[in-house]
């Protein structure tokens, strides 16, 4: 807890002009890029910003959502899609190829909640995807592009965790099973095995609802975090079942995103006390306490080189570098590197 | 002219002549014959050749002593002939050859013979005719063994004449003799020219003559500059041609081992020279020496012709000879390129051109020995550099630099080699390195100020030719001679462009980080090593050489300019204030970086974080630094164009920054370093550069602010986007400035300067960016009227009354008394005048309280709420800041009146406290501001004023007034007069807005009727009577009676004798010191003057002649 001498460490840039709360954030994957890496941003006023992170400017602005909040963005691997899932009901795939900018599908949701989807997709054209269902507490596989339902994954009727808060497809390495994390809205985790349509095994690890959780499947294992203080990791055994490993209790409540590093070292939390947590994810040491923003931050996302982007209601999205990984190579320019000072929340 | 042109004819007429001549020889005879010979025709000549030239030869052949005068006339005569004929047969050659050379030589004393200059003169005239009339290839038979002795007999003559003759002519003649003879002539009578064979074999005769010209052409050259220039070109030029010929290496790879067996007598075999490698060899050795000498000498030459012919042999012998005089190389290779940067600009050119062909001819590069010499010469060159940049005068150091310069163009890319090498990399670097240090001593530097430092006013100009190469003027230690920087600068761009970037750009960094006494020379150094690297306009010597790649070239840059930019190397201290000591205290890096720049000075360095100014050298020191950094930037960005746009987002706010300076010099250089990004990167004014980067400066700006104590000049910088910059920048700056807000908010007491005027500047932007349409109009309109000093309201005034008027106006007070009393009968309310037009009402009508406000009222709101709190601060200038902004956010929030009346209500108290309590600075601004507020919210502060405010200015008016009545004409330069004065400007318009009751209007009046007395100054009489002609707008009849009780200039006789006399107070004397400006009042009022028209007010003239001139000003401005 020793105060640090320095001064504490700025964001690399900020991106300004979304005008509207940052809620989804979203970095592209590389070999998709043309030369300069992209940043997805979906904001509360409905419109996707395509930031070039090179020039640090929006390259376009993606109007499809009718002026309702966007709440997740997820690029595809194969070709430049890219899919916003908004509040108007609409989950829609835009080509970016080439310039263009067009909405080429779009699936309708039948869910008013705050659910993000997942999708599990490994460059070959049939993907899957996971959306929150018709009832509260349903949710709905589709198998993409041809837009057919797989399944609905329905609760046992005595059960009632309420409704899905956050949605993780993967799939093991080993076997051909697609399986699904689920968050409740009453604090569990549930593992899916979409195949059989039934919940493999369920964990409760928080009070509150699930806002967010990311899964690691090199070491089968996950972290959560709900509107409560609570962060919980819990890790996966070849039955397969859940068990919580630990829970971490934080300084005030609230996560609204939990992501894992690609390199599987760092984890990011988005924190409604306008702070973004990093911690080590193998020994969940808590490493920094990045403030800038003035307003809760509503996501986190890392590039695979490791930048660290969040998104806040304070309409900034602060692009942070930190603890660079070593062989990624630094295109950006300025590169100031914050590694090596470690200081722990106040 | 011929007479005679048949030989026939001819011959009749010479026989007589010849036969006289040959039996006795004398002058005479020889001159006859000669002007006989004139008569004859050429061909008939020719054909009388050996018949005439027999007497002539017998007279030189006849034993005996002879007259030297009758010699020379044979000769002259001889020549005449040999001129007009030409000799067919070689033996007559020979003879005439053998028997003209031995004229000159007396062979009892086995040394040429002492003869008069005028029998030299003709002889060496005649053996040069004599070789000129040789008929066609009889000439090659001339050389040929046989001949060597006679040969090399005239030569060794022609040489000796030549060396020790005193006679300029004489040594001339036998130079060009020599020329003729060596088959050196450049005149146009030798039609054909030789081909390899016969080369050849003259370069084999002439061998044997080889250390004899050479030595003693040698000493001809490197003799007294005195002696002519034309003696030492001629001279240059054999030798260089007979070098040329004897030790061309095409003949030498041609010859044998072993020597041919030559056709002729032994003795003279003896005599030939085969030239084999060990003779080739030593001769090469002697010849170098020569070479050597004569260079030295030469290159010194204070005629340029003899440096040009320096230059023509250098390029000769480099052609010919490179690899027999594969050792002269060096030397012949450092007069050249010593001469590159020659002061004739012929022998300039010719030098380039050569280089040029060498180049071409890859001679040097495609040479591997030659590369060698150079590079050793390179080589050693460095190692001598820091010494002879040490010792040098200015001069000196200007050939040792351009032979350097010279060296890096031949050498091209290979330049590396020596590069490579850690040493010598090192000596080059020191070299530069000390001979660049500057002199910092310049105390001006640092006195210079800019004040106004947030206007850019620098425009764009039309980019000069190499923009990148204008630099500002600076002073050096070592040298004060231009011309030796611009040497100094180009040496440094060649390096970037054919050297190894990656290294040298290392090599300098280190060199930069090494210590502060390096750190201005190394920064030089790599802006112009980026410069070269960028190959701009550079002009290369090797085509084929390709400048650095421009994404290495960025990576590089990129790294550079973050170091410059860095926080110990940007922010240096650079002055010393009063205000900036709070600064100096937290610029910790900033104190180490003096404390280690402080030996320069030989100041013995202080401990850091001491509060002990820094030096006046150390300061100086640091200002040239950020210059030449500045500088650097500019130069980065015509090195990359339009690639410079990516690194504007970390260079931009630092140059910014810079731009608002205090110190002229930095401000300056940041302002052009940014006109140059503009060019570079295609912008077309600061303005716009500023404006579409704004969101690089906002980033800069927000981060900064995170750390205040560390970046104390970000609000400047803001301060300057915001004054240069549209609305469209809002969205971005919104966040900004609550940052700037809560900043303040958490530095209350420390920083609220810097960041009170940063409110400032937004405000200001504010206001300008939404000019509110309905709002501003009445405002101006307001100014308008204050500036006119009410001069339309006269005109409505002055409309006569009618007796329907007073008619009416009777009965409507008649009627209102009713009403007043309670006897309310029925009227129509339509008849109610209405008593002020509520116009100020119709934009409260808004009932948008639901919708978020537009930003800019958000901020403006936001700011006025802390000015409430700031408007108390202790310090005086903070809060005459505060009391602007607050102005200004009234102006900005006039349309919004819902959030602008709590915002005055909360401000009121501290208002009030700074028109009554406080400094007179304060007071006045605080009425500016009260006048701002008047004009937007009126009736809201109309209680307040006259409670809190108006019996405060009344009383203090009414105590002013005597005091200003007595006072001098020094007076008006006092702060109490300019109080006076304000407020009485403001009252007036003040009262107006307000819409003053009639009680207060009457304490309105009562404290400014003192001020119409004409013994007060001038200008307060014109205020005061402003306030009156306010008053009358807002009640005439109340203002006529005031002012008739204090001037009555009329008698009002009754209409009716049965009505009283009306008696006023003012008595119309003389005395009255209230009546001129009083009569002036009622005349615009509309009152009928009897008073004779003299009676104007004392200050009309010259008041007036001011009024349409404003009034013009502010209908512009309304415009």
């Amino acid at each position: 807890m020793a105060a640090p001498l320095q001064p504490p460490p700025d964001p690399q840039f900020v991106l300004r002009g979304v005008q509207s709360a940052v809620n989804a954030l979203h970095f592209c994957r590389e070999s998709q890029a043309q030369g300069s890496s992209l940043l997805f941003s979906g904001s509360q006023s409905g419109l996707v910003h395509i930031w070039n992170l090179q020039t640090r400017r929006a390259v376009t602005i993606l109007d499809g959502h009718g002026g309702q909040s966007v709440t997740w963005l997820q690029s595809l691997p194969q070709g430049s899609q890219l899919l916003s899932q908004g509040r108007d009901l609409q989950l829609c795939l835009w080509d970016l190829a080439e310039g263009r900018n067009a909405i080429v599908d779009s699936v309708h949701l039948e869910s008013v909640g705050f659910c993000k989807s997942s999708i599990l997709a490994d460059g070959q054209p049939c993907w899957m995807l996971a959306v929150p269902g018709k009832d509260t507490d349903e949710v709905q596989i589709l198998e993409m592009p041809s837009k057919t339902s797989v399944c609905t994954l329905k609760p046992e009727a005595d059960a009632k965790p309420g409704m899905p808060m956050c949605l993780r497809l993967w799939q093991a390495n080993c076997s051909s099973r697609p399986l699904l994390l689920a968050g409740y809205e009453d604090g569990s985790v549930a593992l899916w095995d979409i195949s059989e349509r039934k919940v493999c095994s369920q964990v409760s690890c928080h009070e509150e609802p699930v806002m967010g959780l990311d899964f690691d499947s090199q070491k089968a294992r996950g972290v959560s975090g709900s509107a409560g203080k609570a962060l919980a990791v819990w890790s996966l055994d070849g039955q397969p079942s859940l068990q919580v490993c630990s829970t971490h209790e934080l300084t005030n409540p609230g996560i609204a995103e939990v992501t894992i590093r690609p390199d599987h070292k760092l984890l990011a939390t988005a924190g409604w006390d306008h702070r973004i947590r990093v911690f080590h994810w193998k020994t969940m040491k808590p490493l920094a306490v990045l403030g800038f923003h003035s307003a809760s931050v509503h996501c986190v996302a890392f590039a695979a080189n490791g930048l660290l982007a969040a998104g806040s209601k304070d309409q900034r999205i602060s692009v942070w570098s930190l603890y660079r990984p070593r062989d990624s190579a630094t295109p950006f320019l300025g590169e100031s590197e914050v590694g090596g000072r470690h200081f722990t929340a106040a | 002219m011929a007479v005679f042109d048949t030989p026939e004819e001819a011959f009749g007429v010479l026989r007589p002549v010849c036969v006289q001549l040959t039996k006795t020889q004398t002058v005479e005879n020889v001159e006859h014959l000669q002007t006989q010979l004139q008569a004859v025709s050429d061909s008939a000549l020719q054909e009388l050749q050996q018949y005439i030239l027999f007497p002539l030869r017998f007279t030189l052949k006849t034993p005996g002593p002879k007259r030297e005068r009758l010699i020379q006339s044979v000769v002259e005569c001889l020549t005449f002939v040999l001129s007009s004929t030409c000799v067919k047969e070689q033996e007559l050659l020979l003879e005439l050859f053998s028997e003209l050379s031995t004229c000159l030589y007396s062979p009892k004393s086995q040394k040429p013979a002492v003869v008069s200059e005028e029998l030299k003169l003709a002889v060496i005239r005649s053996l040069s005719t004599l070789m000129h009339s040789a008929y066609g290839d009889i000439i090659l038979t001339f050389y040929e063994p046989a001949i060597l002795p006679r040969l090399g007999f005239a030569v060794s003559l022609l040489l000796g004449l030549a060396e020790q003759e005193k006679s300029k002519q004489i040594k001339m003649a036998a130079l060009q003799c020599l020329q003729v003879l060596l088959l050196q002539c450049e005149c146009q009578d030798h039609p054909r020219s030789l081909d390899e064979l016969e080369q050849q074999e003259l370069g084999d005769l002439f061998a044997s003559f080889l250390p004899g010209i050479s030595t003693a052409l040698s000493r001809v050259i490197t003799g007294d500059f005195k002696q002519g220039h034309s003696i030492v070109v001629s001279s240059l030029k054999i030798f260089s041609k007979t070098v040329g010929l004897v030790m061309a290496d095409e003949q030498l790879r041609r010859i044998s081992k072993v020597q041919a067996k030559p056709a002729v007598e032994h003795r003279i075999a003896e005599l030939m020279v085969h030239r084999e490698e060990v003779w080739v060899k030593n001769t090469s050795d002697k010849l170098g020496i020569l070479i050597k000498k004569i260079i030295e000498s030469v290159s010194v030459h204070p005629h340029w012709k003899v440096r040009l012919e320096l230059v023509d042999l250098v390029e000769n012998l480099l052609l010919k000879c490179s690899q027999s005089l594969v050792e002269s190389a060096g030397p012949l290779l450092k007069a050249l390129v010593g001469l590159v940067n020659d002061e004739s600009p012929e022998v300039q050119a010719q030098c380039s051109k050569v280089l040029r062909h060498f180049a071409d001819q890859k001679v040097v590069v495609g040479n591997r020995a030659f590369a060698d010499i150079l590079s050793e010469s390179l080589h050693s060159l460095a190692t001598s550099l820091p010494r002879l940049m040490n010792s040098q005068d200015d001069q000196g150091k200007f050939s040792t630099l351009s032979l350097l310069l010279g060296y890096l163009k031949l050498l091209g890319p290979k330049i590396n080699f020596v590069l490579n090498s850690a040493a010598h990399l090192q000596r080059f670097s020191r070299a530069l390195i000390q001979v660049l240090e500057l002199d910092v001593a310049d105390v001006k530097i640092v006195e210079e100020r800019c004040w106004n430092s947030s206007e850019l006013s620098a425009t764009p100009e039309a980019p000069a030719a190499r923009p990148w190469n204008q630099v500002q003027r600076r002073y050096f230690r070592f040298f004060t001679d231009e011309r030796v920087f611009l040497l100094l600068r180009q040496v440094c761009q060649l390096l970037g462009y054919y050297g190894n970037l990656y290294l040298l750009v290392d090599h300098f960094m280190e060199l930069y980080h090494e210590s502060m006494v390096y750190r201005k020379q190394a920064a030089m150094i790599l802006n112009e090593l980026v410069i070269g690297a960028a190959g701009l306009e550079m002009e290369d010597l090797h085509e084929k050489h390709t400048g650095t790649n421009l994404e290495e070239l960025r990576e590089i840059v990129t790294s550079i300019l973050e170091e410059y930019t860095s926080q110990e190397n940007w922010y240096l201290v650079t002055c010393i204030e009063a205000e900036e000591e709070e600064e100096l205290t937290v610029k910790q890096s900033g104190l180490q970086a003096i404390a280690s720049a402080a030996h320069t000075c030989q100041v013995t360095s202080f401990p850091a974080f001491s509060k002990s100014s820094p030096t006046i050298c150390s300061m100086n020191s640091n200002i040239w630094q950020i210059c030449i950094q500045l500088e650097g930037i500019g130069q980065f960005a015509y090195a990359l164009g339009k690639d410079f746009d990516l690194l504007l987002m970390s260079a931009l706010y630092p140059v910014l920054e810079k731009a608002g300076d205090q110190t002229l010099l930095i401000s300056q250089v940041a302002t052009s370093t940014m006109v140059n990004i503009c060019h570079a990167c295609g912008y077309n004014s600061l303005q716009q550069l500023i404006n579409q980067n704004s969101d690089y400066l906002v980033n800069g700006i927000s981060l900064n602010l995170r750390h205040l104590a560390l970046h104390p000049h970000t609000p400047k910088v803001l301060e300057v986007m915001l004054r240069n910059s549209d609305a469209s920048l809002l969205p971005l700056v919104a966040d900004v400035v609550q940052d700037v807000l809560a900043s303040l908010d958490q530095f209350y007491d420390k920083r609220s300067a810097s960041f009170v005027s940063v409110l400032h500047a937004l405000l200001a932007a504010l206001a300008q960016w939404f000019p509110d349409t309905s709002c501003i109009g009445q405002l101006q309109e307001q100014r308008l009227k204050e500036e006119n000093h009410m001069h339309q309201t006269p005109a409505t005034l002055e409309a006569s009354t009618t007796a329907e008027d007073i008619e009416q106006f009777v009965l409507k007070y008649l009627k209102e008394k009713d009403v007043a009393e309670g006897n309310i009968s029925d009227f129509d309310s339509e008849e109610e005048a209405p008593s002020v037009p509520p116009e100020a009402d119709k934009n409260d009508t808004r009932p948008d309280v639901e919708e978020p406000l537009p930003v800019q009222i958000q901020i403006a709101k936001d700011v006025m709420e802390r000015c409430v709190h700031l408007l108390s601060d202790k310090n005086l200038k903070i809060r005459l800041k505060v009391l602007d902004v607050l102005g200004l956010c009234v102006v900005v929030l006039q349309s919004h009146k819902n959030q602008l009346l709590p915002l005055a209500h909360r401000a009121w108290p501290s208002l009030v406290q700074r028109l009554t309590n406080d400094d007179p600075l304060a007071v006045l601004r605080a009425f500016k501001v009260l006048q701002t507020l008047g004009g937007t919210c009126g009736d809201f502060l109309r209680s307040r004023f006259c409670k809190d405010v108006l019996p405060k200015l009344a009383g203090s008016l009414a105590t002013q007034a005597p005091i200003s009545a007595r006072a001098g004409p020094v007076y008006s330069h006092t702060l109490a007069f300019k109080l006076q004065l304000a407020v009485l400007w403001g009252l007036g318009p003040l009262c107006e807005s307000l819409d003053l009751g009639e009680g207060d209007l009457n304490k309105v009046a009562d404290a400014c009727l003192i001020y119409l007395s004409t013994k007060q100054p001038v200008k307060l009489q014109e205020a005061a009577r402003s306030v009156f002609l306010h008053l009358m707008k807002v009640d005439p009849d109340f203002t006529w009676l005031l002012l008739n009780q204090l001037y009555c200039p009329l008698q009002f006789t009754p209409p009716h004798p049965r009505l009283h006399p009306v008696r006023l107070q003012g008595a119309p004397t003389q005395q009255n010191p209230y009546a001129a400006n009083v009569f002036y009042l009622l005349q615009k009022l509309g009152c009928p003057s009897q008073v004779d028209a003299a009676a104007s007010p004392p200050c009309q003239p010259e008041a007036r002649p001011s009024h349409p001139a404003d009034a013009g000003a502010a209908a512009l401005r309304r415009r």
